[in-house]
C-alpha cells in the first residue's frame, strides 16, 4: 500500500485494498458499472481528475462479460488512475457520465458504436463514428467480428444535419474533400450572413479500423502501425506504443536511449509548431512569414534525414529503447542547426507579431474560454491556450524529462493568437530542453532485450505528451500473451469538441485560420 | 512593411535548382537474389506482407519483393541472416502497374535436403515500362501540355503523404515551376493525386472526385497505402485498399510516405515527361 494510493482511496471513498498500483503511475480499481459515476464525480471533485481516455474492451472468451474503462489523470498525485467495470453481454449497457463531463460523450458514443454496449442516461445517444450506411448490430471491435469482413453498405438517404430556420439562415456544407491538401472530414455550418451560428462536425471518414488491426498484427509490428496513427505525431504515437509494452514486459529504457526519445519528441514538435505557424500566415495570406516557416520547417525535416535517416522520424523508436543514435558529430551538427534555426525562428515571430494586419485577424479570433476547456475536457497546445496549467512532460514524466527543467508555456486568450503564442514560446522551450539533454548524454545501450512473449493476461497504460497533446496506449493480453485490446487515444479526440465552441460567432472566412490554430488530426481521431 | 521587404531580400533565393539532386539515405530494400537461401526471414519480418514466398510446384519456391507494399521499415535488413538485403538511395520510384514495382525470383529446393539455390529472376507478365509509358502518352495524346492541375484526395491516408504533398510547394522544391498546380476543384484538375488505403467512408467519395474530374483523368496513387492498402491491409471491415480497387490508375507512387522528389517524379510521369523508373537496373 502506497501513500497515493491511499490518499486516492480516501478521496474516493472506496477501502484501500480496492485499489492497486498495478504499476509505478498507474492505479487500477475495478469496481460495479453502477459505481462509475459517483467515482467520476469524486475523481473530479475531489483530485481534479482528467478524462483522458474512456473505452471498452471485450473479454467474453476469457471471463464472460465486456468491460468498460475509464481513464483519469489525477494531477495532484501525478498518477493516472484506470477504472475498469464488467459489463454483463446479457444486460449491454452501463451508467453514463457524459451529462456531467461532457469529455465523455465522444468517447462512450464511440463505445456503443463499436462494442453495442449502452450508455444509460446518455444525452445524445447517437452514432458518433459510425456512418450511416453501416447497418445496426455489427460490432467491429467486438472479438468475434472478423477484421477482414465485408459489410453490405445500407442503402438510404444522407445524415440527418440538425435543421436551421429563420430569414436569412442558411447552411453551408464543406467536404469531405477540402480545397486544400489536408485530410477529409465534413463541417456543416449554420450561418446568418457571414457568423457562423454553429457547426456540426462529421469525422470518421478516415476511419481504418487501427485498433482491430493492432489485434491482427504481431505485437512486434504493432510500433510501425503506431507510427501511422497520425502521420505527424510519428514518435508520440510510436512512443506511447513503446511504454505500454515496455511496461507490460517490465523493461527498464537505457538512460541514452531515454535521452534520444525526448530530442526526437521535441524535435517533432518544433517542426510541426513552425509548420502550423506558416500555414496560420498562409490562412490570413500574408505569405513572406508563410514561405520563411516553410523553409524552415523543411530545414528541420531534413536535419533529421541527414541525422536518422528519415524525414518524419518514422522508424526511430525501437521497443525497449530507439534505432538511431547520435555521433558527437551528429549532436555538433544538431547543435549548429538549432543555433541558426532559433535566429530564424525569433525573427519569423516578430515578423508576424509586429504587423497589424496579422494581428488584426488572429486577435479574438476563434476563443476558446478558460471554462469551456475545462469542460469539455481539452488537453494539449489548445487547453494551454485557454489558460489550462497541463502538460505530462511536467505533470507525469515520461523518458529523460524527469527532473529536467523546463517551463510549460500557458496563455489565457483562448484566440488564435494564444495557440499561436503557446506554439512560439513552446519552440523556446524545446531548444532549451534539447541543449540540456545534448549536453548530458550519457553511454549507455540504445535497446533494452524485451522478451520473447508478453506476459499473459496482462494490461498496461502507456503515455506522451507528444505535440499536439497527450497520446495515450491501453494494451491488454490475453492467455498467450498475445494482444487482444490496444486502445488508442489522440489528443484530437478530446479537442475536436473544443473546434465547436471556438468557433461560433465568427465569420466563416475565418474559420480555415481558427481550424488551422487547432490543427487536430483526423487520422488520430478518426484511426 | 519595411522589415518584410528587407527579410525578403536578406533571404533570396532558395529554390533548388534540381530539385532531384539531393540524396537520401535511404531509399527501398534491394535483395541480392543470387546470394539469398530463400530461408523467409525477411518475409516473416516484413509488416506488411511485402516480402512473400510461395510454392507454386514441387521443388520450386519463389521470393517476391513489392514495393508497392513496402513502408521501409528496414526490418527486412536487419533481419537478413545472410546480409544480402541492402538499401539503394533511389527513391524517385514510379510504376504503372502494382505489377511493375514487384520483383520475384525462383529458387530449386533439392528434395533430399531441402536446401534451395537460385536459379532465376523471374520475369512478370504484363506491360514493361516503356509499353505502358507509351500507352499513358497515347491516351493523354499532349492534351496536357506543359501545366498540370492536381487535385490532391486523402482517402484514408494517415497525413504523412499529405505532409510531402505539402512540402513539393515549398520553396525548396517549388514544384510549380514545372507547371504543376494544385487546384480547389476536381472539376479543374487533370490529375487526381490520392492517398491512403481507400477507406468504406471515403470510398464513394473518391468515386464522386473522379466522376467530377474532365477526361483525360489521369489517376496517381501515392504511398505504400494508396499503392496497396500498406500496413493497414486490403478488403478489411473498415478500408478497401489500394486506389485501384476504386479507381483506374495511371501512376504508383511507392513509400511511406514517398519523399516530395519521388512525388514530383511521379507527377512528371504522370504528364508524361519522364518515363518510370523502379530503380536504377529495372530487369524487365
Amino acid at each position: 500500500m502506497t501513500s497515493t494510493s491511499a490518499t486516492v482511496s480516501t478521496a474516493l471513498g472506496v477501502t484501500e485494498w480496492a485499489i492497486r498500483e498495478r504499476r509505478p503511475g498507474e492505479l487500477v480499481l475495478e469496481t460495479d458499472a453502477a459505481a462509475l459515476p459517483a467515482l467520476a464525480d469524486r475523481a473530479v471533485l475531489h483530485l481534479n481528475g482528467r478524462l483522458m481516455s474512456l473505452f471498452a474492451s471485450d473479454e467474453r472468451s476469457i471471463t464472460g462479460r465486456f468491460l468498460v474503462h475509464h481513464v483519469w489523470f489525477l494531477p495532484g498525485v501525478r498518477t493516472f488512475l484506470h477504472i475498469s467495470a464488467p459489463v454483463d453481454p446479457a444486460a449491454p449497457s452501463y451508467p453514463s457520465i457524459a451529462a456531467k463531463y461532457p469529455a465523455a460523450n465522444w468517447f462512450e458514443r464511440e463505445v456503443m458504436d463499436f462494442f453495442g454496449l449502452a450508455p444509460e442516461g446518455h444525452p445524445n445517444p447517437t452514432r458518433v463514428a459510425l456512418h450511416d450506411d453501416w447497418p445496426d448490430g455489427a460490432w467491429a471491435l467486438r472479438m468475434d467480428f472478423p477484421y477482414d469482413r465485408a459489410v453490405p453498405r445500407v442503402p438510404g438517404d444522407f445524415h440527418p444535419f440538425r435543421p436551421v430556420t429563420g430569414e436569412g439562415v442558411f447552411q453551408v456544407p464543406v467536404g469531405p474533400v477540402h480545397a486544400g491538401i489536408i485530410e477529409p472530414g465534413h463541417f456543416r455550418f449554420g450561418v446568418a450572413g457571414e457568423p457562423v451560428l454553429y457547426l456540426q462536425l462529421r469525422l470518421f471518414y478516415v476511419h481504418k479500423g487501427i485498433e482491430k488491426r493492432f489485434e491482427q498484427l504481431p505485437w512486434r509490428h504493432g510500433l510501425f502501425l503506431a507510427e501511422s496513427i497520425s502521420g505527424d505525431t510519428a514518435v508520440g504515437h510510436a512512443l506511447a506504443y513503446a511504454h505500454a509494452i515496455e511496461r507490460l514486459a517490465d523493461v527498464m529504457v537505457p538512460p541514452r536511449a531515454r535521452a534520444l526519445r525526448v530530442i526526437l519528441l521535441e524535435l517533432e514538435r518544433m517542426y510541426n509548431h513552425t509548420a502550423d505557424i506558416g500555414a496560420l500566415a498562409t490562412d490570413v495570406a500574408f505569405t513572406v512569414p508563410a514561405s520563411r516557416a516553410q523553409a524552415l520547417r523543411e530545414g528541420l525535416v531534413r536535419l533529421q534525414d541527414q541525422l536518422f535517416g528519415t524525414r518524419l522520424l518514422r522508424g526511430t523508436i525501437a521497443l525497449g529503447g530507439v534505432k538511431c543514435d547520435l555521433s558527437p558529430q551528429g549532436c555538433d551538427v544538431l547543435r549548429t542547426h538549432l543555433h541558426v534555426f532559433e535566429k530564424e525562428f525569433d525573427d519569423l515571430i516578430t515578423l508576424l507579431i509586429d504587423s497589424g494586419t496579422f494581428t488584426d485577424r488572429v486577435d479574438g479570433t476563434g476563443i476558446l474560454t478558460n471554462q469551456a476547456a475545462r469542460d469539455l475536457g481539452i488537453v494539449g497546445i489548445a487547453a494551454r491556450a485557454s489558460g489550462v496549467d497541463a502538460d505530462l512532460r511536467r505533470d507525469h514524466p515520461h523518458d529523460a524529462y524527469e527532473g529536467l527543467p523546463f517551463e510549460v508555456p500557458v496563455e489565457d486568450g483562448g484566440d488564435v493568437r494564444a495557440r499561436l503564442m503557446v506554439r512560439a514560446r513552446e519552440v523556446e522551450q524545446s531548444l532549451l530542453i534539447l541543449h540540456q539533454v545534448l549536453d548530458a548524454m550519457s553511454d549507455a545501450p540504445l535497446v533494452a532485450q524485451l522478451p520473447d512473449r508478453l506476459p499473459a493476461r496482462s494490461s498496461a497504460l502507456g503515455w506522451v505528451e507528444a505535440w499536439r497533446g497527450p497520446c495515450t496506449h491501453w494494451v491488454a493480453t490475453g492467455d498467450r500473451g498475445e494482444i487482444i485490446r490496444v486502445k488508442v487515444t489522440d489528443p484530437s479526440f478530446l479537442n475536436w469538441p473544443g473546434l465547436v465552441h471556438a468557433v461560433p460567432g465568427n465569420i466563416i472566412p475565418d474559420f480555415p485560420v481558427i481550424n488551422k490554430s487547432f490543427n487536430l488530426s483526423y487520422s488520430g481521431n478518426d484511426r | 512593411m519595411f522589415s518584410i521587404i528587407a527579410k525578403s531580400l536578406k533571404t533570396g533565393l532558395l529554390t533548388e535548382t534540381n530539385p532531384f539532386g539531393t540524396h537520401p539515405s535511404f531509399g527501398f530494400p534491394v535483395i541480392d537474389f543470387a546470394r539469398c537461401t530463400s530461408c523467409e526471414e525477411c518475409a516473416r519480418s516484413c509488416p506488411t506482407g511485402a516480402i512473400a514466398t510461395a510454392t507454386p510446384a514441387p521443388g520450386l519456391k519463389t521470393l517476391s519483393l513489392s514495393y508497392a507494399a513496402c513502408i521501409q521499415c528496414r526490418e527486412c535488413v536487419t533481419g537478413c541472416p545472410e546480409q544480402v538485403v541492402g538499401v539503394s538511395t533511389e527513391v524517385e520510384i514510379a510504376a504503372y502497374s502494382r505489377e511493375q514495382l514487384t520483383q520475384t525470383a525462383s529458387f530449386d529446393i533439392d528434395p533430399t535436403t531441402g536446401r534451395s539455390t537460385f536459379s532465376k529472376v523471374d520475369v512478370l507478365p504484363g506491360l514493361s515500362l516503356r509499353e505502358s509509358a507509351a500507352r499513358l502518352r497515347e491516351r493523354i495524346r499532349g492534351r496536357l501540355g506543359r501545366s498540370l492541375h492536381v487535385r490532391q484526395v486523402d482517402a484514408g491516408s494517415c497525413n504523412a503523404c499529405e505532409l510531402e504533398i505539402a512540402a513539393t510547394t515549398n520553396p525548396l522544391y517549388d514544384m510549380e515551376r514545372f507547371g504543376i498546380h494544385l487546384v480547389a476543384s476536381p472539376r479543374h484538375a487533370d490529375v487526381l493525386l490520392v492517398t491512403g488505403p481507400v477507406t468504406r467512408n471515403m470510398e464513394i467519395a473518391l468515386r464522386r472526385t473522379y466522376e467530377a474530374a474532365p477526361e483525360p483523368r489521369v489517376v496517381v496513387a501515392v504511398g505504400a497505402c494508396g499503392c496497396s492498402g500498406g500496413i493497414f491491409g486490403e478488403g478489411t471491415y473498415a478500408a478497401v485498399g489500394g486506389v485501384d480497387r476504386v479507381v483506374p490508375v495511371d501512376v504508383y507512387i511507392p513509400g511511406c510516405p514517398p519523399r516530395p522528389q519521388a512525388i514530383l517524379n511521379g507527377l512528371l510521369v504522370a504528364m508524361g515527361v519522364r518515363e518510370a523508373r523502379i530503380g536504377s537496373e529495372p530487369g524487365r
